[in-house]
Order: C-alpha cells, then sequence, then structure tokens
C-alpha cells in the first residue's frame, strides 16, 4: 500500500511538473505573438507615417524648413523600410528637396550679388553728389549772374569746358542710348536756360589731375 | 571666276538684307524714349523762346541763346508768324525769327507754351529717319512802357520732328545717339 501511494506521489509531482512545464510555455508563445503584433502594428504605423510625411514633402504642404525636411527624409531613409512605395517617394523628396536647396542657394547667391552691387553703386553715386549738387545749384541759381557762378565753379570739375558729356536717355539689354553729345560748358550753360537738373551722374572718367575728361549722364 | 561669282553673290545678300534691317521697328521701350527726347527738345525749344522773347534777359544771354535754340532745327527750316492785325502767315528763317523776336516792339513780352503733344506719331522713313509732327500752343502777351496789354493772341503751331540714329567717335569709342532736329514750325490757327 505504501509503495502504492509513492508512486501515485510520483505520478501526481510528474502531472505538476508537465503541467507547470507545458502551462508556462503556452503563455511564453502567446507573449512572443503579441509583442510580434505590436512590434508589427508599430512599423506600419511608422511607415504609415513614413509616407504621409514623404508626401507632403513632395507636394510642398508641409510648413517645415529645408534643413527640418532634409532631417525628416534622413529619418526616413535610416530606418530602411522594405516597401516600393516608400522607396520610390524618398527617390523623388531627395530629388525634390536637392532641387529646392540649389535654387534656394542660388537665390541668395544673386541677392547677395544684387544687393553687393546696389551697396556698389550707392558707393559711386555718393562720390557723385557733389558733381550732381552743384549742377543744381547752376539750375537753381536766382539769376544769371549767380548761375554764372555756378558754372564757373562746375568748370573746375572738368579737364576743359570742351569734355564731352553723353546724356543716356535709355538703357536697354545692357545698352546705352544716347541724347546728341554735348560738351561741358554748352551742357551747364543748357542747366542755366531750361533751369531744371533731372539728371544723374552715371559715370566719370577722370585725368591723373583728377579732373573729369568724359562725363556721362542719365536722364532721371 | 568662282571667287568673282561668290563675292556677287554675297553683296547681292547684303543688299537684300539691308533693307530689311532697315525697315527693323523700335521696340515700344526705346520707340518711347525717342519720343520722350523728341517733346523734350519742343519743350527746350519753348524755354529757349521765353527767354530770347523777355525783355529781361541781357542782350549777351539772349544772342547765346538764340544760338542754342537755332541748333535745335534743321537747317533751312522756317517758323511761321501770324498776328490778328493781319490775315496772312510770315515764314521766317530761324535765326532771323528768333532775332525779330528779341527785338519786338514791347516793352514786357511773355510767352508761354502748353499743350505740347504729338499730332503725328514718328514714322520710320525709307532712310531710317522717324518722322512726326508735335502740336504746341503759344499764348503772347506784349505790354506797352506802361505796363499795360496791348496785344494777346494764341496760335495754334505744329513742328515738324526729325529723328535719326547716328554715330560718333567719342574718346576712341563709337557713340551711337539719337539725333533730334527740328523741322518747320507752321501756323495752324490763331486767336485772341
Amino acid at each position: 500500500m505504501r509503495k502504492y501511494l509513492i508512486k501515485l506521489a510520483r505520478i501526481m509531482v510528474f502531472i505538476l511538473l508537465a503541467g507547470i512545464t507545458f502551462g508556462g510555455l503556452s503563455s511564453c508563445q502567446s507573449n512572443k505573438k503579441l509583442a510580434k503584433k505590436q512590434a508589427e502594428a508599430a512599423y506600419n504605423i511608422k511607415v504609415q507615417q513614413a509616407k504621409k510625411d514623404l508626401i507632403a514633402m513632395l507636394n510642398g504642404t508641409t510648413d517645415w524648413t529645408m534643413d527640418e525636411q532634409f532631417k525628416r527624409l534622413d529619418t526616413i531613409k535610416s530606418y530602411n523600410i522594405d516597401d516600393q512605395q516608400v522607396k520610390d517617394l524618398i527617390v523623388k523628396v531627395e530629388d525634390k528637396l536637392t532641387t529646392e536647396k540649389a535654387e534656394a542657394e542660388r537665390k541668395a547667391e544673386e541677392e547677395r550679388l544684387r544687393k553687393e552691387e546696389a551697396a556698389k553703386k550707392q558707393a559711386e553715386l555718393a562720390k557723385f553728389n557733389v558733381i550732381n549738387e552743384r549742377f543744381a545749384g547752376i539750375a537753381h541759381a536766382g539769376s544769371y549772374d549767380e548761375a554764372d557762378k555756378e558754372i564757373s565753379l562746375a568748370l573746375n570739375f572738368f579737364a576743359t569746358p570742351d569734355v564731352p558729356v553723353l546724356i543716356i536717355i535709355d538703357q536697354v539689354d545692357g545698352v546705352n542710348d544716347y541724347d546728341r553729345p554735348t560738351t561741358a560748358f554748352r551742357f551747364l550753360n543748357y542747366l542755366k536756360d531750361i533751369k531744371s537738373y533731372n539728371f544723374a551722374v552715371e559715370s566719370v572718367k577722370r585725368n591723373t589731375e583728377g579732373k573729369i575728361t568724359e562725363l556721362e549722364l542719365i536722364k532721371k | 571666276m568662282k571667287n568673282i561669282t561668290y563675292s556677287i553673290l554675297f553683296l547681292l545678300g547684303i543688299l537684300m538684307v539691308l533693307p530689311a534691317a532697315a525697315q527693323e521697328p523700335l521696340n515700344p521701350q526705346r520707340k518711347q524714349a525717342v519720343d520722350s527726347l523728341a517733346l523734350e527738345k519742343v519743350r527746350d525749344l519753348s524755354k529757349y523762346i521765353t527767354i530770347i522773347g523777355s525783355k529781361d534777359t541781357p542782350w549777351s544771354e539772349a544772342n547765346r541763346v538764340i544760338d542754342r535754340a537755332e541748333e535745335l532745327f534743321m537747317q533751312g527750316s522756317e517758323i511761321g508768324v501770324s498776328s490778328l492785325l493781319r490775315p496772312q502767315i510770315a515764314y521766317y528763317g530761324v535765326r532771323k525769327y528768333f532775332e525779330r523776336l528779341m527785338r519786338l516792339n514791347y516793352s514786357k513780352v511773355e510767352i508761354q507754351w502748353y499743350k505740347i503733344d504729338y499730332v503725328s506719331d514718328l514714322q520710320r522713313q525709307p532712310d531710317g529717319t522717324y518722322v512726326g509732327v508735335i502740336t504746341v500752343f503759344q499764348k503772347f502777351k506784349g505790354y506797352n512802357k506802361e505796363g499795360r496789354l496791348v496785344y494777346q493772341d494764341t496760335t495754334k503751331k505744329d513742328i515738324t520732328v526729325y529723328v535719326k540714329r547716328k554715330e560718333t567717335q567719342i574718346g576712341g569709342r563709337l557713340v551711337g545717339f539719337w539725333d533730334v532736329l527740328l523741322g518747320d514750325m507752321r501756323v495752324k490757327e490763331t486767336q485772341k
């Protein structure tokens, strides 16, 4: 009888152990399945978000800056998503962003050059202010004597009274159209007669003494 | 022989191309600039006429301005003079007109030009010259030594303008310019 009881106890222990073993295994398997499902869901969300972001970047409907878009594109690329649509979108977006970046850089360079040119021109114009003011002084003189005094002073700018004066009436495609050329003396007297100065000095050529040897004006 | 043939063909080609180039119209921006330049010359003339006619202008200044005003005209141009006191219109050479204007028998003269505008747009001629007509209205007032207005009229005048593209050497380079010259100034009507 005792022998029988011992055998029974062993069988019970065995059943218990088997129960524990098989029960635990089954629980582990369902946990793995759950984890796999969760991972798959997370991956799908990631893929869908990547597609959404790529399409937005492609259509230009995102508020991101150029740098933020490149950062997001790099992040998406780092996912190594094995999806043909995502791969195609990455190629297109990368192409678009690269083109846009190059265009933005070109525009920025153009703007920089334009500002540089404008500053240079402004500096040049400032250099001509003295001449422009003297010419305006002739035009606005109150009497013939006053105008003649202004003309004498203005003539000091020139190498001779016969220095050619060119008046630009129009600029088309970088080519100047001129009025009939005149001389410094005649031009200064013209200002006295017409009593208005609607010009600006465009360029001057000077001799070694700094005197003007050719003057180019533009109509304002 | 072959060279001569090629030369003849080349010359013929040039002769065929040249008239076409001469007919090439001005682009609108350039046309506007040339139109404005011609109007500007007429406005300059109006200021010269005011200076020459004014009794306040020193004699030497008036003569200098006559020289400048004369340069605005083509050689041989004539200027019409009308009066409410006689039916006929007298035409004078440019210089003579200005000299008469300077010596008008009034103590004070006021001349004002207004409504200066094209009546006929600049049209390209076969020789490349652009020709147009600009109309002006001139208000003339003559006063006696007591300062009383003794004569006044308003005259409508048509001025023919000629604009031609020319080139000249300046500082060793060829400079293209538009040469505007005024032609006859005809009286169209005179009113009080």
